[in-house]
């Protein structure tokens, strides 16, 4: 883990700009620890559905069904949370997303449908099959609706650090820090107070997959058998391996984290299930996943830009004219990057981007309110497909295997 | 001494094909039995049968005296047999260590004991003088080293009886020796070797019993020391062995190729080929000679126009084509035989008759002035090559899937033969395929080239090379490193220049 960080050092860098731009007044808002907070619990689910999709492409189906996944993953969950309590509710949607990854497999894996075709096809299934539900399950209930479900009662706790982040009733060092309103060291302490106050158990959960997730899929001959497979389903069936099982292990794996983090969205953000509340996270968790180059932390880090983003929106416009300079000077590093790899073409790409973001920045006080919404859509695009790095993807993804072929 | 391996009265059917028929066959404990015989004569089937890939209709397999039924590849693990793919079971995303331990333990979430293993492939490569790095990445290595990790990874499992399929046709002659060489210690300490091939010369030297096979049948068992080259090739095709006889050579005056001064990078900033100077004449054919991964794919490439260079010049014939895109070079008269007729070559679900067209569609040959395609043209056209290169096809309108491979190549060699063209840039005009569409193949480019024809001619098959070529340049890491004459070329020579030993 240690040694990822130590490679990948240039994560932290947009961290530090973070931190320098704050420094003006009218961007304050973009160290505080409320931000972070916010960020995190808005990225957790994208992350969730980048790691859903990493167990099932590294087993060698794409999953652009996701989406789907997730959707139930919302319904199940708001509808056991509701039954009988938001842990049930948990369990309930990765249970949820996990039949769909069966469905995905079956289609995929023993009938050789086209993965993208069968991944649509869900998406479809899902929504129309949560409408189906939810119109059935609450035919008797005051509210009912075809869209929506009950309010959900009940809280699954949440957890701040104790005198750190002031847990319990102890006092807050974080908190003291970020208020004495010094440079640098307030945002940092305004970041590390929104990573570790206020988080519920769920989230807790959720982080905790991450390392999990690579545990169990570098350090474990499980995981080593369900990476082969993504690799090299004939070889690996010749060694024994079940590449078929592997198959599905992996497609419902990768439903049950989509599940999960339909169920997140219901139980963390709105405390009720509403038709189109996924709105295209589990495509944006498939991005983070190609960015973080099929590999946990990576998810983490776009999963973290986007949410960081989409926090920065909901809580003040000035910062995300803050956003525009940031955005620039990602683009800057990425160009140099790019220049010092020779990649001149790219890099003189990235450059245009970030002076044309830098001139924004300089002529303009706001962001109009209609750029505003889609800001974290746009920064993660523009992100993402400017850090074009080298991509390794299983080998045979998407690709039929028929077991006793070779080739 | 005991058997090691008895099979009796093994038969295995395909829908329409007897592949195995009949076989009864002996091999005995700590030998190295090769086992030879054209493509398509069984020995793959008969291989798998005995690896648990397929399932035989008949007969029975004893291993050590013992009769076992095998369902899967694991079975026959458990029973002390590996196999070493011809093409590797290699991912290339995996490390070393990880390739050799996939699938030993159960599919658990225990921790993987890395450092054990590690010790123990030690041991392993210790004692039979394998030398390996349990860490790089497989991607990281050469084919040599490639092999040897399959090999020790069936070794790891405890293998007693080893098949290698093809172990020689991707490897250089001095990797060959270190391979045979590793082989011999092998069977030194105790370990039964299966050794299947076509190379004769090869067999000849490393088995101590060779069994032939012809048609799914094994035609007999004979001691290596008691037979002979050609008597092997008259049981395994009935007939000669074909080798390319070398001919008078007359290139004409007038150049068909010139290549001045090549450079070209790969996207990732290396030099794919620097410097490189050459021409060819009309009627005479150029050998390139090297180790895959040399640049010679991309001075292919760069010669049809797919692969952008950085400078140079390039004349076909008297004209400059510097800046001619590839369909402008194709109808200029330059011709391609790719070096993977399936996905290269042929498009595989369309029928002959339209495969024909492929890569003069824009030219007028095919082309109507209204924009429609010829055909007719091409139904015709199609004929004329399945007749002139013995494609055998039940008629032009049988998809090129339906083919076996030799077929299929004799119909792109004819194609792109038949389009008359003045320079014919052949790579690996007959990877893969049986001695009869090999010696037809070269008999056709040796026709063409006496009809003037230029040709470069780019092959990992050394003899080849050396038989069909007027001259031969070896490349290595993208430079042309040495011009030979055929007649001076041996193997062994080629492959030191080859692989840098000498420059």
């Amino acid at each position: 883990m240690l040694k990822t960080l130590k490679k990948n050092y240039l994560i932290f860098l947009p961290i530090a700009f973070i931190a320098v731009i704050a420094q003006v007044d009218k961007y304050d808002q973009l160290t505080t620890s409320g931000t972070f907070g916010a960020a995190i619990r808005l990225a957790i689910p994208i992350c969730l559905a980048g790691l859903g999709g990493m167990f099932s492409e590294r087993s060698g189906v794409v999953n652009i069904g996701l989406e789907g996944m997730m959707i139930m993953g919302t319904w199940f969950g708001a509808w056991a949370a509701w039954m009988y309590g938001p842990w049930y509710g948990i369990l309930a949607g990765i249970i949820g997303g996990a039949m769909f990854g069966l469905i995905h497999a079956v289609g995929t894996v023993t009938f050789q449908v086209d993965h993208i075709v069968s991944g649509v096809a869900i998406n479809i299934l899902a929504a129309g099959v949560a409408r189906f539900l939810n119109v059935v399950a609450y035919a008797d209930q005051p509210t009912q609706s075809a869209t929506q479900s009950p309010r959900i009662d009940g809280e699954v706790g949440d957890f701040t650090l104790p005198y750190l982040s002031g847990g319990g009733e102890t006092p807050s060092l974080f908190g003291y820090l970020q208020d004495l309103d010094l440079p640098f060291l307030s945002d940092f302490a305004g970041l590390l107070l929104g990573a570790t106050s206020n988080l519920s158990y769920i989230s807790i959960f959720a982080l905790t997959l991450i390392p999990i997730a690579a545990w169990t899929l570098w350090s474990t001959p499980f995981g080593l058998q369900m990476r082969s497979v993504g690799e090299l389903p004939t070889g690996s069936e010749s060694l024994g391996v079940n590449v078929y099982l592997m198959k599905y292990i992996g497609v419902m794996i990768s439903g049950g984290f989509a599940g999960l983090a339909g169920a997140y969205l219901v139980l963390e953000s709105s405390g009720i299930y509403r038709e189109g509340q996924t709105a295209g996270r589990g495509f944006i968790g498939l991005a983070s996943m190609i960015f973080g180059n099929y590999k946990p932390l990576g998810i983490f880090m776009g999963s973290g830009l986007f949410g960081y983003a989409d926090a920065l929106q909901l809580r003040s416009d000035d910062a995300v004219h803050g956003l525009l300079v940031l955005i620039s000077l990602i683009l800057l590093i990425i160009s140099i990057k790019q220049i010092i790899e020779k990649k001149y073409l790219s890099a003189s790409i990235s450059i245009m981007l970030c002076l044309g973001f830098l001139i924004w920045f300089l002529n303009s006080e706001t962001v109009p309110s209609e750029f505003v919404y889609f800001t974290p859509h746009i920064t993660t695009l523009i992100v993402l497909s400017s850090a074009s790095q080298k991509l390794r993807m299983p080998k045979k993804v998407g690709q039929p295997y028929r077991k006793g072929e070779l080739n | 001494m005991t058997l090691a391996i008895n099979l009796s009265k093994i038969s295995k059917s395909f829908p329409g094909v007897k592949a195995n028929d009949d076989i009864n066959l002996k091999i005995k404990e700590g030998t190295i039995h090769a086992i030879v015989g054209e493509n398509g004569a069984g020995k793959s089937t008969l291989m798998k049968i005995l690896y648990g890939m397929l399932k035989q209709d008949s007969g029975t397999i004893k291993i050590f005296d013992n009769e076992v039924k095998f369902s899967s590849p694991k079975d026959a693990i458990a029973k002390g047999i590996g196999m070493v793919h011809q093409h590797f079971m290699l991912a290339d995303n995996l490390s070393v260590l990880e390739s050799i331990i996939l699938g030993m333990d159960k599919a658990s979430l225990k921790i993987l004991n890395k450092s054990k293993y590690k010790y123990e492939i030690n041991e392993i490569t210790n004692k039979y003088s394998m030398p390996l790095n349990t860490d790089s990445m497989i991607d990281e290595l050469g084919v040599g080293e490639k092999q040897r990790v399959e090999i020790i990874k069936v070794l790891f499992r405890g293998a007693k009886i080893l098949i290698l399929d093809e172990p020689t046709a991707v490897l250089v002659p001095q990797e060959v020796r270190e391979l045979f060489s590793n082989l011999k210690n092998l069977k030194e300490s105790g370990v039964t070797i299966i050794f299947i091939s076509h190379k004769l010369d090869e067999v000849l030297e490393i088995a101590d019993e060779i069994s032939v096979m012809r048609g799914g049948r094994h035609i007999d068992t004979v001691d290596s020391n008691s037979v002979s080259k050609t008597d092997l090739a008259e049981m395994m095709i009935g007939q000669n062995l074909p080798t390319p006889p070398k001919r008078e050579k007359n290139p004409m005056e007038k150049k068909a190729l010139v290549v001045n001064n090549f450079n070209a990078v790969e996207e990732n900033g290396r030099k794919a080929f620097s410097n490189i100077n050459f021409s060819i004449n009309q009627g005479e054919i150029v050998g390139i000679a090297g180790v895959e991964g040399n640049g010679q794919r991309e001075l292919a490439e760069a010669i049809l126009g797919v692969f952008q260079i950085e400078s140079g010049e390039i004349f076909l014939g008297e004209n400059n084509i510097n800046e001619l895109t590839t369909r402008d070079r194709r109808e200029q008269g330059l011709s391609f035989i790719p070096e993977d007729r399936q996905s290269q070559g042929l498009l595989m679900d369309m029928s002959l008759s339209e495969n024909v067209i492929l890569g003069k569609q824009s030219s007028s040959k095919y082309k109507t002035k209204l924009y429609n395609i010829k055909f007719n043209q091409a139904s015709v056209n199609s004929n004329v090559v399945i007749k002139n290169f013995d494609v055998r096809t039940p008629g032009n309108e049988t998809l090129p899937l339906a083919l076996s491979g030799g077929n299929q190549q004799k119909f792109v060699v004819g194609r792109e033969i038949e389009n008359k063209p003045s320079l014919l840039i052949a790579s690996q005009p007959t990877r893969g395929i049986d001695i009869g569409a090999q010696s037809l193949i070269w008999n056709k480019l040796r026709d063409a080239r006496d009809e003037g024809l230029g040709v470069l001619l780019i092959s990992a098959d050394l003899d080849e090379l050396i038989g069909l070529s007027d001259r031969i340049f070896v490349i290595y890491e993208g430079n042309f490193v040495k011009e030979l004459d055929p007649e001076d070329a041996t193997p062994e020579i080629l492959g030191s220049y080859m692989t840098g030993l000498k420059s």
